[in-house]
């Protein structure tokens, strides 16, 4: 086994700098898929989020607990309600859009929309109230202090953002079910470290691990780069 | 510095523009995505199949489907699933064709008695090509299988092991062509594997996981004597053999005998009962397999240097259950006509 992790990391290098065009189809769809549900989630996200956040309502806490629970979705089970909802004899079947990107996009984006909701209200709720009270005695309306507190907790939320994506990156279950898992279409990274491992080519499916790892830690690193400059 | 501020500056004043820009960047990648595949899924010369994980992992398809785009133009996505799995996405309409190993259910699926409301799932089902397969375990033997055992007493032997002694049979449990074709087997000594020692650890373990996987478990084995069992198909096994060494094959066909012969069907989704699927497209794709381009592609395609699928349409007879009907070829061969004079 120790031959084949060696062999994978050679493989891994000669895939990349070969530009296979197989190992670049199927970085092109992970990317394009997590980046697009996650960009997506964010932006619907992101205001609930921080509005549930800002402000005591009733029902905050059922809302909160419902959030929670929906932090943890099984994303296989996201797969199989997704699968349902756009096969052939489901609600939006006449669509066609089982088996497709957009399929792996809306899954994950259903799957990334709590996380950061999530996140995005806890950062918020642990302001110091005393920095709310300053913000609203210099005079800030409601918008201007729910911006300002999103400005303050932005690393929370970027922290938020990127669990996210690391999710959506390394999901299997869901994409495999309502993608099919189709060369050149709809293969990412995991379904095609499943797929290679059960077609015993170990040495495949470790290079593309091991790639997976290294951009996951590039793009974390850049991330963190990022929020050191933005303060 | 001033760049920056000034930077800074543009943003703060155009801060609705640029969220405005932001929206419409956003709403319009993910549009773009649904406009492609939609009209993807409307595009006539683009046809999906669903097919069994033994065709794909072998690298069959990888290897035929792109001379077929090359000769139609027509693109072929292939999901990789189980026999049950792709007949399921046949029977809900998920899929143009499907291509499958297990002759009873392909029955099934042609049968309009069994189709929705008195409509079959499929039309025409056309035979493609045939492997065979194998039980392979390891070299310590418990049931003491031997060359030339014909498959009752194979069988027999292995129930009587299973009875006495420690050795597990792991069964693929997910019910795939070759989990039915194992109950097959059983059903020849008039045994339900799964009853008869269910609740008993690691006697008849179902491993709910694809072929290789099973193969993997059955490498492993929990018994530390290593005296596992499994039913594999032949291409599955030319895969991996080098890698599990420790495993040999200790049944197979013997001579006369047809029970162990996997037959592999292609069966269009019938487009009286789903008026969206791309029929034409299919009926050309399955004009393909049958012709003798096609079959003669089957027959070349070779890994670890070992033939994997041996084509066997109109030739098929009842010797390896697959009967062909004169029907079923007139059907098929003004299909062919495509592809008549091309070469490997």
């Amino acid at each position: 086994m120790a031959d084949d992790i060696i062999e994978g990391i050679l493989e891994a290098l000669r895939l990349m700098f070969t530009f296979d065009p197989e190992l670049w189809s199927v970085i092109g769809t992970s990317f394009r898929v997590s980046l697009t549900s996650t960009f997506l989630a964010a932006l619907v996200a992101l205001p609930i989020g921080s509005y549930i956040g800002l402000r005591e309502f009733r029902g905050k806490k059922i809302l909160t607990n419902l959030i929670n629970t929906f932090m943890g979705f099984p994303p296989v089970v996201m797969g199989l309600i997704i699968y349902l909802l756009l096969s052939h004899n489901g609600p939006f079947g006449a669509l066609g859009l089982l088996y497709s990107t957009t399929a792996m996009i809306i899954a994950q984006f259903l799957l990334a929309v709590p996380i950061i909701m999530g996140t995005a209200k806890a950062a918020i709720e642990s302001v110091e109230p005393a920095l709310k009270e300053t913000i609203l005695s210099l005079g800030a309306n409601e918008r201007q202090l729910w911006w300002e507190l999103i400005k303050h907790s932005k690393k929370s939320i970027i922290a938020g953002f990127l669990v996210a994506f690391g999710q959506a990156i390394s999901e299997v279950g869901a994409v495999m079910i309502v993608g099919g898992n189709i060369r050149w279409e709809t293969r990412t990274f995991t379904t095609s470290i499943v797929l290679q491992t059960r077609m015993g080519e170990f040495g495949m499916a470790i290079a593309l691990g091991v790639i997976l790892i290294s951009i996951a830690f590039i793009v974390n690193y850049g991330m963190t780069r990022l929020q050191s400059r933005v303060d | 510095m001033s760049t920056r501020k000034s930077l800074k500056l543009i943003l703060s004043e155009h801060k609705t523009v640029i969220i405005l820009a932001f929206i419409i960047i956003a709403g319009g990648s993910i549009g773009t995505y649904f406009v492609i595949d939609y009209l993807n899924a409307q595009n006539p010369e683009k046809i999906t199949l669903a097919t069994t994980t033994s065709t794909y992992d072998s690298g069959l398809l990888d290897f035929l489907l792109p001379k077929f785009t090359e000769q139609t133009g027509i693109q072929i996505k292939v999901l990789s699933v189980g026999t049950g799995t792709a007949i399921q996405y046949g029977k809900d309409g998920n899929v143009d064709v499907i291509l499958v190993h297990s002759r009873s259910r392909e029955d099934d699926f042609v049968n309009a008695s069994l189709g929705n409301d008195g409509i079959p799932y499929g039309i025409h089902r056309a035979c493609v090509m045939y492997n065979d397969f194998i039980i392979v375990g390891h070299s310590s033997n418990p049931a003491n299988l031997l060359p030339g055992d014909n498959i009752t007493t194979v069988m027999t032997k292995l129930r009587d092991a299973m009875d006495t002694s420690n050795m597990t049979f792991y069964s693929r449990g997910d019910d795939s062509g070759t989990h039915s074709k194992e109950k097959e087997l059983w059903a020849e000594i008039g045994i339900v594997a799964a009853t008869r020692w269910s609740g008993l650890d690691n006697t008849y373990a179902e491993t709910g996981q694809g072929m290789a996987a099973t193969l993997l478990m059955t490498y492993e084995d929990v018994n530390p004597a290593h005296e596992g069992y499994t039913l594999v198909d032949r291409g599955t096994w030319l895969s991996f053999n080098d890698t599990y060494t420790s495993l040999n094959i200790l049944a197979e066909s013997v001579v006369g005998e047809d029970f162990l012969l996997n037959p592999y069907g292609v069966i269009p989704v019938n487009p009286v009962l789903y008026p969206h699927v791309k029929y034409l497209s299919t009926c050309r794709f399955i004009g393909f397999l049958t012709s003798p381009y096609g079959q003669e592609l089957i027959n070349t395609y070779k890994k670890n240097n070992a033939v994997l699928f041996h084509a066997n349409f109109g030739s098929c007879n009842s010797s390896i259950r697959c009967g062909t009907t004169v029907a079923e070829i007139a059907i098929w061969t003004p299909f062919q006509s495509e592809f008549i004079g091309l070469t490997v």
